[in-house]
């Protein structure tokens, strides 16, 4: 059995996901990424490497993605974080022309042509507007753990209008509307509204069509992807539980196979510049 | 007793080595010729690309290679027209701004631009500002008896600045210096070419470029120490693919720009500052110096943009590079506005495309800060390549 292993650096996570040849997940990890990124790894890539029940030395190849990717001295290999999520979610969801992905600090719209090769892609602004940050600082003004974010915003009645997605300036927006009497779950899901108010406009940038793949921690919870779906008047695809946050680890490690595959088939062979006369 | 010019980096390990390079290479205050200065020495400015460095080292000056760097061109700006390459006004703007202050200054008839610095440059200070008229007709029997006298005559004029005769005998010494310098620096690529993974292309830029800032002797040291840490270095070999860099021989790009290509790439072989590699093999010390170094520059050297010569047509020289340094792609760069690099861009894009060898073209600028584009297009285009 041929291993390899996908690591995600992202900014906020960084998630590990060991794959066989049949692309069948052996095992992930993952855990917070932290300012020592190779540190967090290798702790993350040995977790999905106990999990699997292997040792390192039966991982045949490793591809590092995400922001952090070039720090991590041991990768066989970095591959941007666009490729690699494309490569995953064109494996699980064949037909995906655009992929929508939230991150904890960045936002991506990545259009797939008609062989799942980027097309064009769109990311959000340096800052961290309209991405993950945002909806865990406005819970955390209401006093709400990131993991609490999803319930809260299932038991909304309705939106209250959050007017942007700037992390900083929300806390003053939350304050004046919790003193006005709003509830928390309806500020929630104002802000989930917003955020994805300002990943349409994204995806309109790269000229989306069906079908759509939301990936990304902030798409583990189903109210971001039912107000994406309604915006769009579309179904949507997203990956099954916790792979939504794995998606793009998990297509780093098909690279890896793809990878190997190119190595054993094609050995190097650069044709041979002519002899000066 | 010579000064050191560049103390930062000695008993200092690997790492610190070359942040210390680093340093002293976006130092715009030049530090390295103050202090020769400040020891009463003298110095001989040289714009890019190649100069016989070895006639300004034999009279005691500190040759300085003059080659641009990132700052406004506050002064400079008002002497040159919007339409012309960076290096060119950055590199008077050193002078104007007293950053560097020098005895002598020599430019080259490389292109029309540089043609014009040493009258531009003559015309704000009072020093001599000359042309080195390399041969433009390499191919002539007469070339190399022709450029032995052009340097005789740049010999008499350093004469003239340090107020003693430059003996054959003082050339030779130069010579040797130069000869175990230019060693050094072939072990140097050799190890990037070899075990990429021990010194990367950025990392080797660095032990190369200060070598235009401080005198050799001293990079002889530096590179005596530097290279067998790097050999030693433990380092993982990674699945990059090998790149050759073309289009750094005379403006230099940025070292973000550099890392970047680095952190994506293999830079196994390049023309990064091609001058001070451009003889290949030792000049020998015997017979006549003069005629030896510029024999040297004619039958024992590189290729560049500007130099032409019937034996080495630049498209296949390039492809020879790509070949012998066993990459698999090239990046093709010019800077900005510079006509000899834009247009052997076009020869080169052909060639390679004759010959199905995959490349990544673009531009950049001296002064550029940002390269997140620049960045994801070349991982995108090595993306490309390894998992098709």
């Amino acid at each position: 059995m041929t291993y390899t292993a996908g690591i995600d650096v992202g900014s906020t996570y960084t998630k590990v996901v060991v794959i066989d040849q049949e692309n069948r997940i052996a095992g992930k990890a993952m855990t917070n990424t932290g300012f020592q990124l190779a540190q967090a790894a290798r702790t993350a890539l040995d977790q999905a490497l106990a999990q699997a029940g292997i040792g390192a030395a039966q991982l045949a190849y490793t591809v590092a993605t995400g922001f952090g990717r070039h720090q991590i001295p041991f990768a066989d290999v970095t591959a941007t974080d666009l490729t690699a999520s494309a490569r995953g979610v064109s494996t699980l969801f064949p037909h995906t022309r655009t992929i929508l992905d939230v991150g904890g600090q960045t936002m991506k719209a990545i259009r797939l042509d008609d062989e799942t090769k980027v097309k064009s892609f769109r990311l959000n602004d340096k800052c961290a507007a309209g991405t993950g940050a945002f909806l865990e600082k406005t819970a955390r003004y209401m006093g709400f753990s990131t993991e609490e974010i999803g319930p809260l915003a299932a038991t909304s009645k309705g939106a209250v209008p959050i007017s942007g997605v700037c992390a900083v300036f929300a806390e003053s927006e939350v304050i004046n509307h919790l003193s006005l009497g709003a509830a928390p779950s309806d500020i929630m899901f104002g802000a989930i509204s917003s955020l994805v108010d300002r990943s349409v406009q994204l995806m309109k940038r790269v000229q989306m069509e069906p079908e759509f793949t939301l990936i990304g921690g902030i798409l583990r919870f189903p109210s971001m992807a039912a107000v994406v779906r309604r915006e769009l008047s579309s179904e949507v695809n997203v990956p099954a539980g916790e792979l939504v946050q794995f998606t793009t680890a998990f297509g780093a490690a098909i690279l890896g196979h793809v990878r190997l595959h190119k190595i054993e088939s094609q050995p190097a062979d650069l044709e041979t510049a002519p002899a000066l006369a | 007793m010579a000064p050191l010019t560049f103390p930062e980096w000695r008993n200092q390990p690997l790492e610190e080595i070359l942040y210390h390079c680093r340093e002293l290479l976006e130092d715009t205050d030049f530090p390295t010729v103050k202090r020769w200065r400040a020891a009463g020495g003298k110095v001989l400015g040289h714009f890019q690309v190649y100069f016989p460095e070895e006639i300004a080292h034999a009279a005691g000056m500190l040759p300085f290679k003059v080659r641009g760097a990132p700052l406004e061109p506050m002064q400079a700006d008002s002497r040159f027209g919007s339409y012309l390459c960076s290096i060119l006004k950055t590199s008077l703007e050193l002078a104007l701004s007293k950053r560097v202050t020098m005895e002598m200054f020599v430019t080259h008839p490389i292109c029309d631009a540089a043609r014009n610095l040493a009258a531009v440059w003559g015309r704000n200070f009072d020093y001599p500002c000359q042309i080195l008229y390399l041969p433009q007709n390499a191919n002539s029997g007469f070339a190399a008896t022709y450029l032995r006298n052009e340097y005789d005559r740049l010999r008499r004029e350093i004469e003239q600045i340090v107020g003693r005769e430059v003996t054959d005998a003082d050339l030779r010494r130069s010579l040797a210096i130069y000869n175990h310098n230019r060693a050094l620096l072939r072990d140097l690529y050799a190890l990037k070419r070899e075990t990429p993974w021990q010194v990367s292309g950025y990392e080797a830029y660095l032990l190369l470029a200060v070598g235009g800032m401080i005198p050799r002797e001293e990079h002889n040291e530096l590179l005596e120490t530097a290279l067998p840490l790097l050999r030693a270095r433990p380092a993982k070999k990674q699945d990059k693919i090998r790149v050759v860099y073309e289009g750094g021989f005379c403006e230099q790009p940025p070292l973000d720009m550099l890392r970047a290509l680095s952190q994506s790439t293999y830079v196994v072989d390049d023309d990064l500052l091609i001058g001070l590699r451009w003889i290949l093999e030792d000049v020998p010390t015997a017979g006549d110096p003069l005629y030896n170094l510029a024999e040297a520059y004619l039958e024992k050297s590189s290729y560049s943009p500007v130099q032409h010569d019937l034996r080495k047509p630049k498209e296949e020289m390039l492809l020879q590079r790509i070949h012998g340094a066993q990459a698999s792609a090239a990046v093709v760069t010019a800077a900005k506005m510079c006509e000899p690099g834009l247009e052997e861009q076009v020869a080169y894009t052909h060639t390679l495309d004759a010959h199905g060898i995959p490349y990544f073209v673009s531009e950049f600028e001296e002064n550029m800060t940002s390269f997140d584009h620049l960045e994801i297009q070349l991982e995108t285009f090595v993306e490309s390549l390894l998992f098709a």
